[in-house]
C-alpha cells in the first residue's frame, strides 16, 4: 500500500499527532517511519488524491504540530512512496543532508508576506509626480489631442506602476532583511506587488514583527500587508 | 490553521480562506522534494494558480490604466502618497539600525534609471520596427514585457 509522506524529522522529536488525520476523502491514521537518526510522518495513501481545501489543511496541520514542538522539514503536497521500505531508503539515502538541515533550521520559521497596495492612490502619486503623465492625463479629459493619447498615458503609467511597485518592494524587504536569516523573493500574483519568504530565527522573531508592524503603521491603510508565519520553512528546506 | 490576533508571535491576517490561500504556493511548489517519491496528480488545482497576473504590458492594461487615472480626482488624498517615499526610507534605515541607507531613495533613483532604460529601449525598438510614423500605432502591438527584461 502506498504511503503519503508529510514530513522529515529528527528521531528524537516527541511527534504529538494526537487527535490529526492524514490527506483523502478517508483520512487514516498518521504514522511514523523511522531510520536512525530520521523519521518520516507518513499515512496510508488514499487511492485517489486530489488537492482539495480540506487534504491541504490536513497536510499543513501535520506540520504546523510538528513545528510546535520541535524542528521539521515540510515536504512538499502530494508525495507518495510506494511503501514503507522505500520511505526508509529515502531517508537512509540522504541521512546526512537531512540531518544538517534539520540542525540548520533549529528554532526557525519562515514567514510569508504579501503587499498590495490602492491603485488609486499609486495612479494618483504618479499623476502628480510626473508632469508628462499629468499633462497627458489633462489633454485626455479636455478631449484634445489625439485618440492614441490615452494608449500613450496607459504605457507611460504602466511602466511608473512597474516601477514603484518594485521600489516599494525593495523597500519594504530591505527593512526586514536585518532580522531574517534567509530570504526568498518571488514573483507576485494578482494585484500584489511583494511575495517574499523570510526564514527568522527564535532571537529575531520579535524584532522582524516589530519591524513589519512598524511598516504597516507607517505606510498607512492604502497598503495591504498579509504576513503569514511562524510557517514550517517551506521555502528553505 | 493558526490564526492568532495582532500582537502575538503567531501572525496571520485575513479571513481563514485568505490564510490558505496566501500560503497555497507554499504547500505545492514548495516544501521538499524526495525525488524517488512520486507525485500525486494535481489536476485542478491549476485553476487556483491561474489567478497569476503581473502588470503586463499590454493595449487592454494600458487603456485600463488610462481610463482610471481620467477618472481620479487628484484633489483627493493629495496628503498621504507624498509621504510613502519618506516613510519606508525612515522605517528602513530605523529596521537596520541606521547602517543601511534608506532603501527607498535608493530604489527611487533606479526607478528613474529603469524608466529611463525602459524609454531608450522602446525609442530603439520603435526606431528599428517601426520606421513609419509613430502615430500609427497598431493596436495588435505587443510592448515588451518589463519583467522578464
Amino acid at each position: 500500500m502506498s504511503v503519503y509522506v508529510y514530513s522529515i524529522t529528527a528521531a528524537g522529536h516527541p511527534r504529538n499527532l494526537d487527535g490529526l488525520t492524514g490527506v483523502g476523502p478517508d483520512p487514516t491514521a498518521l504514522r511514523t517511519v523511522s531510520a536512525g537518526p530520521l523519521c518520516a510522518v507518513v499515512s496510508d495513501a488514499p487511492e485517489e488524491l486530489r488537492p482539495k481545501r480540506r487534504d491541504l489543511i490536513a497536510h499543513q496541520a501535520v506540520q504546523e504540530r510538528l513545528m510546535a514542538d520541535g524542528t521539521v522539514l515540510p515536504l512538499r503536497f502530494g508525495l507518495t512512496a510506494p511503501d514503507d521500505d522505500a520511505v526508509r531508503a529515502a531517508l537512509e539515502q540522504r541521512r546526512d543532508e537531512y540531518v544538517q538541515r534539520l540542525a540548520e533550521l533549529e528554532g526557525c520559521a519562515e514567514y510569508h508576506l504579501k503587499a498590495a497596495i490602492a491603485e488609486d492612490v499609486l495612479l494618483g502619486e504618479i499623476l502628480r509626480e510626473s508632469p508628462e503623465a499629468r499633462q497627458l492625463n489633462d489633454d485626455i479629459k479636455a478631449g484634445s489631442g489625439s485618440p492614441d493619447l490615452p494608449l500613450a498615458l496607459g504605457e507611460l503609467v504602466a511602466q511608473e506602476v512597474l516601477a514603484r511597485h518594485h521600489a516599494l518592494a525593495s523597500g519594504i524587504i530591505e527593512a526586514l532583511r536585518p532580522h531574517a536569516r534567509q530570504e526568498r523573493i518571488s514573483e507576485p500574483t494578482g494585484d500584489d506587488f511583494l511575495n517574499a519568504s523570510f526564514l527568522v530565527d527564535e532571537a529575531h522573531r520579535e524584532l522582524f514583527l516589530t519591524a513589519e508592524k512598524g511598516l504597516i503603521n507607517e505606510l498607512g491603510t492604502e497598503f495591504d500587508f498579509r504576513l503569514h508565519g511562524p510557517l514550517p520553512a517551506y521555502s528553505f528546506v | 490553521m493558526t490564526v492568532v490576533p495582532q500582537g502575538s508571535a503567531a501572525v496571520s491576517r485575513g479571513g481563514s480562506t485568505g490564510n490558505l490561500y496566501d500560503i497555497l504556493e507554499l504547500i505545492l511548489d514548495r516544501g521538499l522534494v524526495i525525488d524517488v517519491f512520486i507525485r500525486v496528480s494535481l489536476v485542478g488545482i491549476e485553476i487556483l494558480k491561474i489567478d497569476i497576473r503581473i502588470v503586463v504590458a499590454s493595449v487592454d492594461t494600458y487603456l485600463r490604466f488610462a481610463e482610471a487615472c481620467n477618472r481620479l480626482d487628484l484633489e483627493a488624498g493629495r496628503k498621504a502618497p507624498t509621504q510613502l517615499t519618506d516613510i519606508v526610507g525612515e522605517v528602513t534605515e530605523g529596521g537596520a539600525k541606521g547602517k543601511s541607507k534608506g532603501a527607498l531613495s535608493g530604489a527611487v533613483e533606479a526607478i528613474s534609471d529603469t524608466l529611463q532604460l525602459g524609454r531608450d529601449k522602446d525609442e530603439d525598438k520603435e526606431e528599428e520596427k517601426e520606421p513609419a510614423p509613430k502615430r500609427t500605432r497598431p493596436t495588435t502591438r505587443r510592448p515588451t514585457r518589463r519583467r522578464e527584461e
